[in-house]
């Protein structure tokens, strides 16, 4: 499902690169829940966003459901990223102005789906997620579990076969964090492959595999980050 | 997509009234400015006759010094002599052909409780009315034989004739015009060509003739016109046959020619007319005249002067400096919403997507600057009509074409400037806000 070879990422400025990954290799299987942890800063987010083709590698390989993505234009990646890869982030990252109906609404329109099928696809994971009633609600309106079951909501609703949670229960209490994990575990068992970021080692032991990131490359062992800010000037 | 992105843009102004205010303020306030200016320039270049521009001229014929230059764009006296224009009038060629000028006197009917008033008169050939199109409501033009033998008829315009005869038809009935008893023969419709394409010796904006007179009664009333009358040499004039074979010039000459043929035609008459006059010792330069039809004749007698046009200009600067500041309220709203552009990319937005989306939230900025600034404008033009200037009345109004055209500038306007703001909003990297929000 998702293929990385020795994929490179570096941040340049006036004075100072940082290298977010180095020789960052890792296969994710179809169908696989796997767990990303590591200490802040050790490249876990920017792994997750080249993932999600938000952030294109400096070098390296990728690999997304067979296809190399590394060539590809914004128009390409956004297609890919919109039919492919469902987001929920430790934010929510819902749209204020717009009600839970037209935040899930969101993806389902730059695929282009006719008003019928977007409305039958949201209501459906409006159902999956147990929040049918509260379709002309604000954000605002909810709780963040809610809110975190309606980007859930908005990740499935475009049918994706590889789901990306960076820290999904970080901003949740306990209780709320078990109920959305409990969400995304009965998600994989359907067959969505999930990739989850999260500081949380039982929410970590929870996936199938667990691969730790130390200082931009996957490790086994847990290590104090060493710098990996280089001066250049 | 478009309406997504419209019903995204009317959510997205509701929800910063203050700053779409702003917005649609700059926008409006540079469009009236605009608009104001270019209202006013259009509606004064407008060419009144602009249905008859190919087939109608104005007739101008180069009877000036050998030594003294014309000040004018044309280079040749914008008027013809009197034994020019009865010259003229001979020839068969045109299909309607017109001389005239501008005059008046005291108009009165007797036994009326209407006192008598100053009515601005034309006296002019009979084929003035069907040469420029003005249509009859009573009656019509006066016989041909008026035209060279002193026939006391009259022609009233729509408004003389309601004043006079309270809008009845007037046909067959007298009144007195400068002391003569003369007879109405026609009433005109309402005809107020702005600017006065026919007459631009007289004030290009003036109010057209209350009367019309027959062009053969110069003799018999010894007719001396109103408006501009120029000569360029030195001549004795003790009588008024003098005065009418002078070289003086103050007629206004227009003629209708319908085919090529008739131009090539009237172009050789004319050029046989300048030569046989200058076998009897008139038009000392070389052989030129004029034939120009409606538009060009707007453009050569600069209706639209320098000073117009400058202020067009920067009317124009103005509504750049009201972009500029819509441009910077563009950027602060699309950047204060980044982070909602970040989740739309990561949920499958394409810059382009991104990019448009944020375009079409400016257009709609423009539409509603552009509705404001029509009032703006209108406001502005009603400002200026209060200046008492006469004609202002005409020509500081807003016609259809001006209010879509304002709507356009406006709409054009806010697309330039939220080019800048879309495309910014549309680069940035959405992880930055993901990770943030």
């Amino acid at each position: 499902m998702l293929k990385m070879h020795n994929i490179r990422k570096s941040y340049r400025t006036d004075t100072i690169e940082t290298h977010a990954l180095r020789d960052f290799s890792l296969e994710v299987n179809e169908g696989e829940f796997v767990s990303v942890t590591g200490p802040s800063g050790s490249g876990k987010t920017t792994f997750l966003n080249i993932a999600g083709l938000l952030e294109t590698p400096t070098g390296g390989q990728y690999l997304l459901d067979g296809e190399d993505v590394s060539s590809l234009n914004d128009n390409q990646r956004s297609r890919l990223r919109n039919e492919k890869i469902g987001f929920i982030f430790q934010g929510f990252n819902l749209i204020p102005d717009l009600n839970l109906f037209d935040n899930i609404d969101v993806p389902l329109r730059y695929r282009g789906f006719n008003a019928k099928e977007r409305k039958k696809r949201i209501e459906k994971v409006l159902e999956q997620v147990g929040l049918s009633a509260r379709a002309r609600h604000l954000p605002a309106q909810l709780s963040g579990g809610q809110q975190q079951r309606v980007a859930i909501a908005r990740a499935l609703a475009g049918e994706p076969r590889f789901l990306l949670a960076d820290e999904p229960t970080g901003n949740l209490d306990s209780l709320m964090a078990r109920q959305v994990m409990e969400l995304l575990e009965f998600i994989n068992e359907w067959g969505t492959t999930i990739v989850m970021v999260t500081h949380d080692p039982d929410l970590a032991r929870r996936a199938h595999r667990n691969i730790q990131v130390v200082d931009g490359q996957v490790s086994d062992l847990q290590r104090t980050a060493a710098p990996t800010a280089v001066e250049i000037a | 997509m478009i309406g997504y992105y419209l019903s995204l843009a009317i959510r997205s102004l509701r929800s910063t009234p203050i700053l779409s205010s702003l917005m649609v303020a700059a926008i409006a306030v540079g469009v009236g400015a605009a608009m104001t200016t270019l209202t006013l320039n259009y509606m004064m270049s407008r060419n009144a006759l602009a249905e008859k521009d190919a087939v109608l001229y104005a007739v101008q014929l180069d009877s000036w010094s050998a030594t003294q230059g014309v000040d004018n764009p044309s280079e040749m006296p914008w008027q013809v002599t009197y034994q020019d224009a009865v010259s003229l009038l001979r020839s068969d060629i045109p299909t309607h052909q017109v001389a005239m000028h501008l005059w008046g006197g005291p108009i009165s009917v007797e036994g009326s409780e209407i006192r008598p008033f100053v009515a601005g008169a034309r006296v002019t050939s009979r084929d003035f009315f069907a040469l420029f199109g003005v249509d009859f409501i009573y009656g019509g033009t006066w016989s041909e034989e008026a035209d060279s033998s002193p026939l006391q008829q009259i022609v009233l315009s729509e408004e003389t004739n309601e004043k006079l005869f309270g809008g009845e038809n007037s046909v067959g009935r007298s009144l007195n015009f400068n002391g003569a008893l003369f007879t109405v023969v026609g009433v005109t419709e309402h005809w107020q060509p702005s600017p006065k394409v026919h007459d631009l010796n007289n004030g290009s904006f003036n109010n057209s003739a209350e009367v019309f007179l027959p062009f053969g009664l110069h003799r018999q009333f010894e007719i001396y016109p109103w408006g501009n009358n120029n000569g360029w040499k030195a001549e004795e004039i003790n009588s008024y046959e003098d005065r009418l074979n002078s070289d003086v010039v103050w007629l206004q000459y227009w003629v209708q020619l319908d085919s090529p043929e008739q131009v090539e035609d009237y172009r050789d008459f004319l050029t046989a007319h300048i030569r046989g006059q200058k076998a009897q010792g008139r038009f000392p330069r070389p052989l030129k005249f004029g034939l120009t039809n409606p538009s060009e004749w707007l453009q050569l007698n600069e209706v639209v002067d320098g000073d117009d046009r400058m202020l067009s200009w920067l009317s124009l600067a103005f509504l750049l400096v009201c972009l500029v500041n819509a441009v910077a309220l563009l950027l602060a709203k699309f950047l204060r919403k980044a982070p909602e552009a970040g989740v739309r990319r990561a949920l499958g937005a394409s810059r382009n997507a991104v990019f448009s989306q944020h375009l079409v939230e400016s257009g709609c900025v423009g539409l509603a600057g552009g509705l404001v600034g029509i009032l703006l404008t209108l406001g502005g033009l009603g400002l200026i009509r209060q200046l008492q200037m006469g004609y202002m009345d005409r020509v500081a109004a807003m016609d259809w074409t001006m209010m879509i055209a304002a709507i356009g500038l406006a709409v054009l306007s806010s697309l330039l400037a939220g080019l800048y703001p879309a495309w910014r909003i549309s680069r940035t990297n959405p992880s930055v806000y993901l990770k943030t929000q």
